[in-house]
């Protein structure tokens, strides 16, 4: 019994037995719902997966748009804009905000795009080449829009793919050890119980047995005398008897015992 | 999952990138000093330390101002060990294709990932 | 009597400009280099024309920047070669041509210092063109005063700043003023010397300085629009030289919108035909933003054109200095050219690759 698996430090007794039962019985919820919740987290998950790789992609193309309205500012501005831009860089007028998401109990934060009205750059290629930087700011605004949407896509999926794998490993802790724990547990106090009760029987039988036995002795004395008294029949059955009679009385101490 | 308490806070994007990634972001209007003097942006060449690009790596990644941490991929190439190594979702990491070196997806972190999940 | 003396001083250097000249590539050379696939082909297609192996010694992958900075490399070496070979007033001629990119390079010290960059760095980033010996000097300054101060001491731009800035000029916000405010001090300054050489220098130069001047000043309008300028700053900014002054400048002025701009160049005819040629070009389009946006880039092409179409019109004058300018001019628009093929070659824009100006 002891090489069935592992169980639970518990005395095999009836009390502890419901206790299994219960926990058992709350085991099982408990993995049905977190399955069902891994289910829900992985349908979205996948949902994500897709749309981190389409955005991805698109990304590819959005940049290098940005970068192609970069070479058009490059022709027409001439010179190096990027020192002059790199300093004159002070206050972010591009920023993000979060926002929080709930899926199946879990807290997705998302990013907003926050545009505020700047004048940091728009003297920037006053001379020359102007229409092509406000040009490519544009282009470099929107193509930022579409990478905070993917940073959000990509939070998402890294904190999703975290809170799958802390659900999966409850589930599989769940299917894996605590349940199988718990049914031997189960099993050993049962079988336990069982020999317990078999024992019981058993004993009781016995007593049960030697009682009658007794009983019917004590009706063998009482027709033997009856019959003693009433003639001497045959001398046969009396030593015969005697020797049952202390069979019985050897076997008797034992039982009691 | 970790440090989702003070997202609100994060509101920057930051960069490190080749010049031209970095001036165009700039240009849109990402570019931020703070009272330290201390930009969120790093140029990139040919001629930059890999322990540069790590170390403002590890300090954009720490910061509690940044949302968003772009990097080019060519440069996210150099230091691919502790990018992968990194897996916060606080700030975000983004690895953006730079003009010389168009987009790859084979070898972007987190697509990796994408992949190895599905080929689960 | 000037053509009988010319060739003694700069008849040679006037032939070797004229050889540069005929080196430019052709527009079978552009075709050849349009139809490139890889940055390899294009370096190629290049090796077969003059600028020759110039890439050879390049480590692959190679890329658009290595070609904009080599090529430009190229047209610094000819000027150079033409520079120590000048006499004057040739020199002083050539020496003028080089303050446009000393203006751009002071200004990016300017603004380094302070930023209190390194100053190897802001040095290596300079115009190649515009370095004057002095240069290092400037980084020394700490504050704007002494910033200003050693301007004045150190360059050959001091007259530009003495008459157009005191000190306190000098801060971030106005960079792109003080900028342009230099280049309007130095464009006047280039048609006043060139009034002092001898025929037909002049003739040639004024003409294509009027049209650079006009060209900046129509940028500078249109470019102002929706920003922090003002139009009292704007009028500043307009150089006192060119076709459109003084009309066209007070007109120009009080644009508020594109439709000023091109009543104020109206009665030019050839300043008209751009606004057209943008606008008819555009009608086709959807209307709105992207219409202007469209009609400016045009017409940003259409001076890049007319430009190119002037200094051509240079090389057919002989004796005369304008050839050394429009080389220069011509070369810088190459460079651009091939810069822009490569590129639209990177980054498989295909589609684009024609938008540049060939010079032949």
């Amino acid at each position: 019994m002891s090489g069935a698996g592992a169980r639970e430090a518990v005395f095999p007794t009836r009390m502890n037995l419901n206790i299994m039962q219960g926990r058992l019985k709350a085991a099982t919820t408990g993995h049905s719902l977190l399955s069902r919740k891994r289910d829900a987290l992985t349908t979205r998950f996948r949902g994500i997966l897709r749309k981190v790789d389409e955005a991805k992609r698109k990304m590819g193309r959005v940049m290098q748009l940005a970068s192609f309205s970069l070479a058009e500012v490059t022709y027409a501005a001439g010179g190096d804009i990027a020192y002059l831009v790199q300093e004159q860089a002070k206050t972010a007028t591009f920023k993000v905000k979060a926002k929080q998401e709930n899926v199946s109990g879990v807290m997705l934060p998302a990013f907003d795009a926050v545009r505020e009205g700047s004048t940091d750059f728009n003297l920037t290629g006053l001379g020359r080449g102007g229409q092509q930087i406000q040009k490519a700011r544009e282009v470099y605004a929107k193509a930022l829009e579409t990478l905070v949407e993917l940073a959000s896509l990509q939070t998402a999926f890294t904190i999703l793919d975290e809170v799958i794998r802390t659900t999966n490993r409850r589930v599989n802790a769940i299917e894996h050890v605590i349940m199988p724990k718990l049914d031997n547990t189960i099993k050993y106090i049962l079988s336990e119980l069982d020999e317990m009760d078999r024992e019981e029987f058993f004993r009781l039988k016995k007593v049960q047995g030697k009682k009658k036995r007794d009983a019917e002795a004590a009706e063998l004395v009482k027709q033997q005398l009856a019959a003693e008294r009433a003639d001497i029949p045959e001398e046969d059955t009396e030593t015969e008897e005697e020797h049952a009679l202390d069979l019985l009385a050897e076997k008797d101490a034992d039982v009691i015992f | 999952m970790t440090s989702t308490s003070n997202y609100a806070d994060r509101i920057l994007i930051a960069v490190i990138g080749d010049e031209d990634s970095i001036t165009g972001l700039l240009l849109a209007g990402i570019g931020h000093i703070n009272s330290h003097q201390k930009k969120n942006f790093l140029v990139v060449d040919s001629k930059t330390q890999t322990s540069t690009i790590e170390a403002a790596f590890n300090e954009f990644t720490e910061r509690k101002d940044i949302a968003i941490l772009l990097i080019n991929q060519h440069i996210a190439e150099r230091i691919r060990l502790t990018v992968e190594k990194y897996q916060d979702a606080f700030p975000t990491v983004l690895e953006i294709p730079s003009k010389d070196h168009p987009y790859d997806p084979s070898k972007d972190s987190i697509l990796k990932r994408v992949q190895r999940m599905y080929g689960d | 009597m000037e053509a009988l003396f010319f060739n003694v001083d700069s008849g040679f250097l006037e032939a070797i400009v004229r050889g540069y000249r005929a080196g430019l590539l052709t527009t079978g050379q552009y075709h050849n280099l349009t139809q490139c696939d890889t940055l390899e082909d294009f370096r190629m297609q290049l090796s077969q024309t003059d600028y020759g192996n110039f890439l050879a010694n390049e480590p692959t992958p190679i890329t658009t920047s290595t070609i904009h900075a080599k090529a430009t490399q190229v047209l610094v070496d000819q000027f150079n070669y033409l520079r120590s070979n000048a006499v004057e007033p040739l020199s002083t001629f050539l020496e003028y041509m080089t303050y446009a990119y000393m203006i751009d390079n002071v200004i990016l010290l300017i603004t380094g210092t302070l930023h209190e960059r390194d100053t190897h760095e802001l040095l290596e980033r300079c115009h190649p063109l515009g370095v004057f010996d002095t240069m290092p000097a400037l980084c020394v300054a700490t504050n704007v005063e002494e910033l200003y101060h050693s301007v004045l001491v150190e360059t050959p731009l001091a007259p530009y700043f003495r008459d157009c800035l005191s000190a306190s000029d000098l801060d971030d916000l106005n960079i792109e003023l003080i900028r342009n405010t230099l280049y309007k001090a130095y464009l006047e300054d280039f048609h006043k010397f060139c009034s002092t050489l001898p025929d037909p220098t002049p003739e040639v130069m004024h003409q294509i300085l009027a049209f650079e001047a006009d060209r900046r000043t129509l940028n500078i309008t249109i470019n102002s629009f929706h920003s922090s300028l003002t139009k009292d700053q704007r009028a500043r900014l307009f150089p006192s030289i060119g076709r459109l002054f003084p009309e066209g400048n007070n007109a120009l002025a009080r644009a508020d919108d594109l439709e000023g701009v091109k009543n104020a160049c109206e009665y030019i005819a050839q300043y008209r035909a751009f606004f057209d040629t943008a606008a008819s070009q555009s009608n086709g389009n959807a209307p709105g933003m992207e219409d202007t946006d469209a009609a400016l880039t045009r017409l940003e092409n259409a001076f890049f054109a007319h430009e190119v179409h002037l200094n051509k019109l240079s090389f057919l004058q002989q004796f005369q200095y304008g050839v050394f300018y429009s080389f220069v001019k011509l070369k810088e628009q190459e460079i651009r050219s091939l810069t822009w093929i490569a590129e639209c070659i990177a980054q498989e824009a295909k589609d684009r690759v024609g938008d540049f100006v060939s010079i032949w």
